[in-house]
């Protein structure tokens, strides 16, 4: 029979975790929740708003005391018309793995159901707002994790945020001689939606008028 | 001997798609490798911003062809957290039947590829074969070989066609005795055991904090897997287990560990089908019409700003997330922000920095153990 972290197994994970996040950063303006997903059994997760000058420290304090050995997503979004408060958001999804070395010839089964502590598997969620500015920046978590490396990457080089003391920065997606400052996911390039009308008559978009203009699909 | 940078790709049969590999080397020792990325990037994020939610599913299709069906379940599940949207028990279990069907087929298709890889291109056109089982069963679901568009929110798009469950057992009987000729094959080949053995090490740890997922991280001893530790689906509900392999150095797992992961993977998704197919609420043998709340759970169309969606999906490759936020458009029927995150994306670059310390001809063996598939990467 398969196996699965139960509910309540991820329900206590959490709220110890957002407690020894507050325990560290209480009233630092880092903001820590247990939210529930929609689906996927409602499992828990932490969501932790923090601002960017205390990203670094959040982030080893994570890896290092609560055992997140995992960044998997850095996603940066743009929002021009987000108030001045909230220009632009960074948002890093973080896992809990208990994945350990193994010895040569040995091997670890972890049965989902006897799991405690800081070896239930949690979601993270780091949110991170920027204020509306034309250089977005926040510091780089590459030291703290290998695999924020190539997402941080990413994301500069579609978004434009500029993650401070990353190495090697470069792009990777876009072509390497894109021109400086072009970051496509940036809200001021717009895409075109070609709507049924235009992709019926003209594949290409070249401007030719739709016969059918006008009669009903 | 002077040292020098040669490139390896765009075009290499090393590649298993578009991307350069850039290889410093020192006579036949990898000193320094440099992986470039992006050839095949097609902006998916970006045209999803102008899409609404259910047109953005064949686009996920496209993100690889050899496991479309994983990534386009991977995309609904996000867009249905997004939604709220409770789905029907038989619609979980005919997803997590289709998804086992792609697992069956990209495993077969990275070991018919890593075949010649390695020397033996008997390999291929076994694997082909095979693999041609499993996507006429996906066709019959989907309608189509590779990017079935099948998966809807709220459910699937139509049930299992009348005579599927039989057919699905019986492909599966005569899978499993051909997984044992595979072994066959390969386990007793001195060639592919030469190279395959005590090559392209990885350790737990170090492939963990570098991102890497999946089965690569199966190989090297712990059985952590998206699919009990971050459930969804009906996982919990059916007889399997997680494949896991026994890394056979203090430096992690080999080449080989990783193939035999893989292999044991096939036959837990045999297993799991096996299973999944009698237990479907419903029953295997019935035809619920397009649209039946059996199969397809009403959703809204419209998600409002400051909504979220999250998906944690086990991939073949990995674990691959989607997350959403909702509020584009103006009116919400698109997402105001796409992300995606591919497994190999994050691997790719690790596994270039693995190689150091082996020789050139290595390179195959190890890049191709970690199954790379360009599509996903680039986006």
């Amino acid at each position: 029979m398969g196996m699965r972290v139960t509910l309540e197994q991820s329900n206590a994970a959490a709220e110890d975790a957002v407690k020894r996040v507050d325990a560290k950063f209480g009233g630092a303006e880092v903001v820590s929740s247990v939210e529930h997903h929609a689906n996927a059994h409602k499992m828990a997760f932490v969501r932790i708003v923090s601002p960017a000058q205390h990203l670094q420290a959040l982030a080893k304090h994570l890896r290092f005391e609560v055992g997140v050995n995992y960044c998997s997503m850095v996603t940066g979004t743009h929002f021009p018309e987000g108030g001045a408060d909230r220009g632009w958001e960074v948002v890093y999804h973080l896992m809990r793995q208990p994945v350990k070395d193994q010895a040569p010839h040995t091997n670890t089964i972890h049965v989902a159901e006897g799991l405690k502590g800081d070896d239930v598997p949690l979601e993270f969620e780091v949110v991170v707002t920027l204020p509306q500015t034309d250089d977005p920046v926040v510091p780089s978590v590459q030291s703290v994790w290998v695999g924020a490396d190539w997402n941080e990457k990413e994301t500069w080089d579609l978004v434009g945020i500029r993650f401070e003391g990353h190495e090697n920065m470069h792009r990777v997606l876009n072509p390497h001689d894109s021109p400086e400052g072009f970051h496509p996911l940036q809200k001021q390039h717009k895409i075109r939606y070609h709507d049924f009308n235009e992709m019926y008559d003209d594949a290409q978009g070249f401007g030719r008028k739709p016969t059918d203009e006008g009669r009903v699909k | 001997m002077a040292q020098m940078w040669i490139t390896m790709g765009p075009q290499h049969p090393m590649t298993h798609g578009l991307w350069t590999l850039r290889v410093k080397v020192d006579g036949e020792t990898v000193v320094d490798t440099e992986a470039e990325l992006g050839y095949i990037h097609r902006g998916v994020e970006k045209i999803a911003e102008a899409r609404d939610f259910t047109q953005i599913t064949p686009y996920c299709d496209r993100l690889c062809y050899v496991s479309a069906m994983t990534w386009s379940n991977s995309y609904i599940y996000a867009a249905e957290d997004l939604l709220e949207v409770e789905v029907p028990e038989r619609a979980e279990y005919i997803r997590l039947i289709a998804a086992e069907c792609q697992r069956l087929a990209s495993h077969l298709m990275w070991l018919g590829a890593y075949g010649p890889d390695i020397g033996s291109l008997t390999l291929m056109t076994w694997c082909m074969r095979d693999r041609e089982m499993f996507l006429d069963l996906l066709q019959e679901l989907g309608g189509s070989r590779m990017h079935y568009n099948y998966p809807r929110i709220g459910g699937v798009k139509r049930d299992l066609p009348v005579g599927f469950a039989d057919r699905l057992v019986a492909k599966i009987r005569l899978f499993e005795k051909r997984i044992d000729e595979y072994e066959m094959l390969l386990d007793e080949s001195t060639i592919w055991l030469v190279r395959l053995q005590g090559v392209g090490y990885a350790k737990a740890e170090d492939m963990v904090n570098a991102g890497v997922s999946g089965p690569n991280i199966r190989a090297a001893g712990v059985n952590y897997d998206v699919r009990w530790a971050h459930p969804y689906s009906v996982y919990d509900q059916v007889d399997w287990e997680p494949a896991v392999e026994k890394p056979t150095s203090v430096k992690g797992a080999d080449c080989y560990d990783r193939y035999r992961v893989r292999m044991e993977e096939m036959r837990q998704s045999c297993r799991m089908m096996l299973d999944a197919i009698e237990k479907i609420p419903g029953g295997k043998n019935t035809n619920y019409a397009n649209g039946d709340a059996m199969i397809l759970a009403k959703a809204p169309t419209r998600a409002p700003e400051g909504a979220t969606g999250f998906s944690h999906y086990e991939c073949t490759r990995g674990a691959s997330q989607f997350y959403i936020q909702g509020g584009g458009d103006g009116r919400g029927k698109n997402p105001y922000r796409l992300s995606i995150r591919s497994p190999m994306f994050i691997t790719i670059p690790y596994v270039a920095k693995t190689m150091i310390g082996y020789k050139v001809a290595d390179i195959p063996a190890i890049m191709g153990s970690f199954d790379p598939c360009i599509g996903e990467t680039d986006r």
